[in-house]
């Protein structure tokens, strides 16, 4: 949380309270770049980038948001900007192709919710986010982690609601194919040790 | 309805935003396999937004960069220029509110001074009569 007297004292030109407003955000500032690009080393140029922005910005903040939000869109803009200048920004654009059509074996056999504990299934989550293409990975995290509605992702993508929606049900459906093909491979080995 | 059809709607409509319609309700309400299926998008939902809470921890040398990106006498020079931008702001702010007070005082002074000549082009013209 950056208090609007941290703030007042960056504009007053104290380079300590900036150092303070980095100190305390950019624990979030790397994670959310993190979901967005879906690597550890590419997360770091983002978080990076990010300040830099936000260094520049400063003068531009009115405090009619947030801090933490007018932070999180430029974090969400960063790592979108990453994306494009790595040459995935047709990924960004285009709409995927449908990933396989196959079913999981026996979903009627299994019980709901998945089994196992909650750490192994969010490293499980997380893998499975990491495996999708950045297009439908930022739309997906942007909304389903962290709830911008689809009008806000399109514009933040440049890309209608419409196109939006398409790629977040195609999103939910392949990260709940890869979940539970990992379920059943687990359950696989379990069974194959036993 | 065939299952294959509901399945097809169920990654919209498990988050809630919009309601189902009435021939997928009543599917759903007598399929166990596919009410499953809309539970377990759910839960990949609730899955999803829990990962909003989570941090993860950066490398250890991270902050340190961040920070020597911008070298402090450039940081002491980019936060006085933010400083002096704010200075800025305000005073074409105050300088702005001058000017519009000044404006609908001069205003308001320019229509009650015709009001008065009005009235007394009325009065002599009352007199003449």
């Amino acid at each position: 949380m950056v208090e609007p007297e941290l703030l007042a004292r960056c504009r007053r030109g104290d380079p300590a309270a900036f150092e303070e407003v980095v100190r305390r955000t950019y624990r979030h500032v790397y994670t959310q770049a993190l979901r967005l690009v879906g690597d550890r080393h590419d997360a770091e140029d983002v978080a990076q980038d990010a300040y830099l922005r936000v260094f520049r910005g400063l003068a531009g903040f009115r405090e009619e948001a947030r801090f933490e939000t007018w932070l999180f869109r430029i974090v969400a803009n960063a790592a979108l900007s990453f994306l494009r200048r790595r040459g995935r920004f047709g990924e960004l654009l285009t709409e995927p192709e449908e990933g396989p059509r196959e079913e999981p074996p026996n979903p009627r056999d299994r019980e709901v919710p998945g089994v196992g504990d909650v750490l192994a299934e969010r490293d499980l989550l997380v893998r499975a986010l990491e495996a999708l293409p950045p297009s439908l990975r930022t739309v997906v995290v942007l909304k389903d982690v962290y709830g911008l509605s689809c009008e806000e992702i399109g514009q933040e993508l440049g890309v209608s609601e419409g196109a939006v929606k398409v790629r977040l049900h195609r999103a939910r459906r392949r990260l709940k194919m890869i979940l539970e093909r990992a379920e059943a491979r687990h359950e696989a080995e379990a069974r194959d040790e036993v | 309805m065939r299952c294959e059809e509901v399945r097809s709607v169920l990654p919209e409509l498990a988050d809630g935003e919009a309601a189902a319609p009435e021939a997928v309700e009543r599917h759903l309400r007598g399929c166990a396999a596919c009410s499953g299926e809309l539970e377990r998008y759910r839960a990949l939902l609730f899955q999803l937004r829990a990962l909003r809470e989570v941090l993860v921890e950066p490398a250890p040398g991270l902050l340190g960069r961040i920070l020597a990106q911008v070298p402090e006498p450039e940081r002491r020079s980019l936060l006085r220029r933010v400083a002096a931008d704010e200075r800025l702001f305000r005073a074409v702010l105050s300088v702005g509110g001058a000017v519009v007070g000044a404006t609908a005082v001069g205003l308001l002074w320019w229509r009650a001074s015709r009001r008065a000549v009005a009235a007394g082009a009325a009065a002599e013209a009352g007199e003449a009569a």
